[in-house]
């Protein structure tokens, strides 16, 4: 966040940015909010963002979850780069700790929703670029799948089975044990 | 590495990387693939994905995808088992429970009777042939083997003797810089010289092709090694077969050192003591087991700088092995261990037991074995996933 490239500290920490959700809500947010997302870190580079930044692929709905996300994580970001470059003492370590378990319940509370605003999230990260959002929420979807058959997971998620049953059988064959 | 062009090679082209938004992320190759990078290290993971449909099967049998894999997960790679030395090779023996328990067997290299093992780490074999002066890297999983003459200092006419090695992963070649890149590797040779008056050791890296200098410390003991390796920092350990010393070589600042260990003898064929990582901390520490009991001591440096030895935890294996009277006549003794997870093979007279200490949990392998050091073995294991024709275990001679 420190080589955002302005020169005056102030000017850049107040500097706000208007992200437009697909459905034409304005939603306002820092410019360190905003740049967790390296799409926007790009165009605010490139000096494109004036008069708001359109986001076709991104509902309102989930525009306004994204940022609650990035707000969060802006602070966590701009928190550890305050303690880590002055203190390192027991007491610190222990505010960073306490800070980062915060994070995590956040993080842990935030994948509480139904699948398809999950997809859409996952959608939205990808397409912003936010690599600690879409780690986030593809975990969450690989955890689903974790220690489940191939018919329960084609069953969770309506995938059609196109294998045929020779290749099925090769692909046992290989890996027999794995079904034991 | 072969390309996977088998089974599924017609099942459609990738999308473009961060292509523009589809309904369903699990539409879109890449996201995907992001998806089932981050499915659990276990054996079984892959597998059962291959089987959901044919895109999730292209997807986990790329050659690419598994080597992000293995890169994603291997500093949290499960433990698979344990090689031992049969009479003519290399033997794996599973000790995951199904699904992900590997047939018996799995990885076997015929080796002839010139070669021992010498220990495994971060997913690699060490393998040394005595008689041709030559050490094996093994990778069980890919099946790469990789030969490396041993310097000329150990060599014939040199002044140093081969005593032990080591393997591991270079900690430069992180995660995130490394998973479309092999992760190179170092390899740790000790030793000593032919009057037994001063310990060798020298590193040799896969990035350069080449071993560093010959460095050498006065040596104490007559006594050869005979415990494999413990890795704790940057530093390597060997204890000496019947003397409270160990070999510290550390790796980053390349300084030998031979230093003492609060031991007691033990017989030569039962290992009683190891080196552990010390207990709730980064530093040194012993294990030692006495009779029925195993001692845990730390080393400790004082304000002073002086470096001594503390007693921590010791705790009553018989109470937690749940041994019958039989197997309670002679104590147990150690025949390997995991440094990653922390993980002890005892042998008790009747029984080999999974022990980790910090939390207690045990698990009975099986009867008695007549193996004297079994060498854990942690991986990711991703072999034959490259389905049609291309089987992860073929060997790709690199010398």
């Amino acid at each position: 966040m420190a080589s955002a490239g302005s020169g005056d500290e102030k000017a850049a920490a107040a500097a706000m940015i208007t992200l437009i959700s697909s459905d034409n809500e304005k939603f306002e947010v820092t410019e360190a909010t905003a740049t967790l997302s390296q799409t926007i870190r790009h165009m605010i580079e490139d000096g494109c963002t004036d008069g708001g930044v359109p986001l076709p692929n991104v509902t309102s709905k989930i525009l306004a979850r994204v940022i609650e996300y990035c707000k969060k994580h802006a602070t966590a970001a701009a928190g550890e780069e305050g303690s880590s470059s002055s203190f390192s003492d027991a007491a610190f370590l222990e505010v960073d700790r306490a800070f980062l378990e915060e994070l995590e319940e956040f993080d842990d509370a935030f994948l509480e929703v139904d699948r398809a605003t999950l997809f859409d999230l996952i959608l939205a990260a990808n397409y912003l670029d936010i690599k600690g959002l879409l780690n986030l929420t593809c975990q969450k979807v690989a955890d689903s799948v974790k220690g489940k058959t191939p018919e329960q997971i084609r069953e969770m998620y309506n995938i059609v089975n196109d294998l045929t049953p020779e290749e099925e059988a090769e692909i046992r064959r290989e890996t027999q044990w794995a079904f034991e | 590495m072969s390309g996977g062009a088998g089974l599924l090679s017609g099942g459609g082209g990738g999308g473009h990387r961060r292509s523009p938004a589809l309904a369903d992320p699990l539409d879109n190759d890449d996201l995907l693939s992001d998806i089932l990078l981050r499915l659990p290290p276990s054996p079984s993971s892959l597998p059962r994905a291959s089987l959901v449909c044919r895109r999730w099967c292209r997807l986990v049998s790329d050659p690419a995808f598994l080597r992000r894999f293995r890169a994603r997960h291997r500093r949290s790679a499960p433990l698979l088992g344990f090689f031992t030395r049969a009479s003519r090779n290399v033997l794996f023996t599973p000790t995951l429970d199904p699904p992900d328990r590997l047939p018996p067997g799995r990885f076997s290299l015929e080796l002839g009777t010139r070669c021992r093992i010498l220990g495994c780490r971060h997913g690699l074999v060490l393998i040394h042939n005595w008689l041709d002066l030559h050490l094996l890297v093994w990778d069980p999983i890919t099946g790469d083997l990789i030969r490396v003459a041993v310097p000329p200092e150990f060599g014939d006419g040199g002044s140093a003797v081969v005593e032990d090695g080591a393997v591991l992963r270079a900690a430069g070649g992180d995660v995130h810089g490394g998973e479309d890149h092999p992760i190179p590797f170092l390899v740790a040779l000790v030793g000593n010289d032919r009057e037994f008056t001063r310990a060798f050791a020298c590193v040799y890296s896969s990035e350069t092709g080449e071993w560093g200098n010959l460095i050498s410390t006065a040596c104490p003991s007559m006594n050869p090694l005979y415990i494999p390796s413990t890795l704790v920092g940057s530093s390597l350990y060997w204890l000496f077969c019947m003397d409270p010393y160990s070999i510290e070589f550390d790796l980053d600042r390349q300084c030998l050192a031979v230093i003492r260990v609060p031991l007691n003898c033990c017989p030569y064929d039962n290992i009683c003591h190891w080196v552990v990582p010390a207990e709730g901390g980064d530093g040194l520490g012993i294990l030692c087991l006495s009779g029925h009991s195993a001692q845990l001591w730390m080393r400790k440096t004082h304000r002073d700088g002086v470096t001594g030895w503390v007693l921590g935890r010791t705790i009553k294996l018989d109470e937690h092995l749940s041994l019958n009277p039989y197997e309670r006549i002679s104590a147990p003794y150690i025949l390997g261990f995991a440094e990653d997870c922390n993980v002890y093979f005892l042998m008790s007279n009747a029984d080999v037991f999974m022990v980790q200490l910090e939390s207690m949990q045990i698990k009975k392998l099986f009867g008695p074995s007549d193996c004297s050091v079994y060498h854990p073995f942690a991986s990711v294991y991703t072999a034959g996933m490259l389905f049609g024709g291309h089987d992860g275990a073929e060997l790709l001679l690199n010398t």
